[in-house]
């Protein structure tokens, strides 16, 4: 038994690193080999230079030298804010559909209607109402990141069984804390998928309201670099956003288990 | 002789003369089904005096958890009423407290914390409250499973943290959803058992549902004995076997066979 799971412990730390191992050996090869053009297809040694610069370089080294800290932060702030406001309205307004019959009847044909709009032609809409800058990105950000957070509070209220909340009556449980102490953590596991479905989504928004031609952020950088030829750039850009994107969906896990004993135990 | 019948009647204090703690009265309940009206319940009627332990028997469909989710207050009558000493039982309280057919613990709670649940938001301090969860857990032998997780445990073992986490508020009547139903032949003797020497210590009124004949005539006083389509009282049964019962001997299995016979008679 023991021996089993210190194996399965070894092969399981190495496992999610197989895929990308692999895709960079591949990637390696097929520079090497000079089939295709540099300014197509990089070799991995120059953007792991062009990486290194960009994110420990001083600003005298070259044209993106030094820019990680600064463009991290811009975005880091600009997706935080999004998901903080999305999260903060679409958790309440999921539980109360998923329980209140009326509030469902009365929210849920304009949330879906909405929700068939796709993002990007908020954009337009957006520039002309908040201007190039913080106030788009995280009106995109935010806007995508409700619907899933709201549809999955929802039918994760609507599965809690009923007997639950009955059990909770008899025990002399009222409304209120009823929802904190039985509604709530019986939903907690769809309830996070919704928070890590939004907040990946908030990722892929974030870049597209940064594509607009804001001075920093990760989605800046790689639209700054497709103007002027820098493909190196544009992969590293991708990668860090893939690398940000995987930590803050770890960390948002992590914390959500840190905090409930619910999202520990049942999630 | 005067001595003798003091005994008989100390022996069972529930009958005759103290009021009665729960009155069903003209009890009807009528559900909308898809097509029409579908009657669930019709003119109950029956007394339960406190500290008896009553059994309402009968074949699925007969409205005996409907009847019992009336009596939590959990659903309201279409006609007639319950009243718990004298007065209408309007909603679920913790005086009277119920114990599900199914799994209803909460499962990101351990053991020692469902039990816990329903003491939140009493007054009481910290350490009594947790001595409370310390005796409940080792009346229902579970003082070395605290920890674990409703998940974590068999079927048996939840039924009797069920039982705990009800008993721990010390409630007048215990109403009981075939809570052994889904046990083992086994396990559900063991867990009669223990319902009895509970029910022996702590002296609650149980109002028990069954449709297993045999747990009926070991637990009850006496059986309210009910019919389908509609559900209806067929008869009350007084069960008079002394305690604790044997449950091989012949009495045992002639009042069985009764009941048996009550049932399948239409």
């Amino acid at each position: 038994m023991i021996k089993q799971r210190k194996f399965d412990y070894g092969l399981s730390r190495m496992l999610p690193w197989i895929i990308p191992a692999a895709f960079v050996c591949l990637w390696y090869l097929v520079a090497e080999m000079r089939v295709l053009p540099a300014y197509f297809l990089p070799h991995p040694g120059d953007i792991l230079g062009a990486g290194v610069t960009y994110i420990f370089g001083s600003a005298g080294d070259g044209m993106y030298a030094g820019r990680f800290l600064m463009d991290a932060k811009a975005s880091l702030v600009r997706v935080a804010i999004g998901f903080a406001v999305a999260a903060a309205l679409a958790i309440p307004l999921g539980v109360m559909s998923g329980r209140l019959p009326l509030v469902e009847r009365l929210l849920d044909t304009s949330i879906n209607g909405l929700r068939a709009v796709p993002g990007i032609s908020w954009l337009p809409l957006a520039l002309v109402w908040f201007g190039i800058g913080l106030k788009t990105t995280v009106f995109l950000v935010g806007l995508a990141a409700f619907f899933p957070i709201y549809l999955n509070a929802a039918s994760g209220v609507r599965q809690v069984s009923p007997v639950l909340l009955q059990a909770g009556a008899m025990m002399g449980v009222r409304r209120l804390r009823g929802t904190f102490a039985i509604l709530l953590p019986s939903a907690m596991s769809y309830i996070i998928s919704g928070l890590r479905l939004g907040l990946g989504i908030s990722w892929a928004y974030l870049v597209l309201g940064e594509l607009t031609g804001v001075a920093n952020g990760l989605g800046a950088v790689i639209m700054d670099a497709r103007m002027v030829g820098r493909i190196d750039i544009i992969i590293v850009g991708i990668i860090i956003i893939a690398v940000i994107g995987r930590v803050s969906d770890q960390l948002l896990d992590a914390s959500l288990k840190f905090c409930f004993k619910s999202a520990r135990r049942t999630a | 002789m005067t001595s003798k019948l003091t005994l008989i009647a100390s022996r069972k204090p529930q009958a005759a003369k103290a009021p009665p703690i729960l009155e069903i009265k003209g009890l009807g309940q009528i559900f909308k089904a898809n097509s029409g009206f579908l009657t669930v319940l019709e003119a109950i009627n029956f007394n339960v005096q406190p500290g008896e332990m009553i059994c309402l028997l009968g074949p699925s469909g007969c409205g005996k958890t409907t009847l019992l989710k009336i009596l939590a207050g959990f659903l309201n009558p279409s006609s007639g009423e319950v009243l718990l000493h004298g007065r209408p039982v309007l909603r679920p309280g913790p005086d009277r407290c119920m114990v599900f057919q199914e799994d209803a613990l909460f499962p990101w709670l351990t053991v020692a914390e469902n039990i816990h649940f329903g003491l939140k938001g009493k007054m009481a301090g910290r350490r009594r409250k947790n001595e409370m969860v310390a005796h409940y857990l080792d009346l229902v032998g579970l003082a070395s499973f605290a920890a674990y997780l409703p998940g974590e445990i068999s079927g048996g073992m939840k039924q009797r943290v069920a039982l705990a986490r009800v008993l721990i508020l010390e409630p007048e009547i215990l109403l009981m959803d075939e809570p052994f139903a889904a046990l083992d032949a086994q396990t559900r003797e063991g867990m009669q058992q223990m319902l009895l020497r509970l029910w022996g210590l702590l002296s609650h009124t149980v109002v028990f549902v069954t449709h297993d004949v045999r747990e009926a005539v070991t637990l009850a006083d006496r059986v309210v004995v009910m019919d389908r389509n509609p559900g209806r009282v067929k008869k009350v049964v007084t069960v008079d076997l002394g305690r604790p019962r044997n449950l091989d001997d012949n009495r045992f299995h002639r009042r069985c066979a009764t009941l048996h016979d009550l049932l399948r008679s239409g």
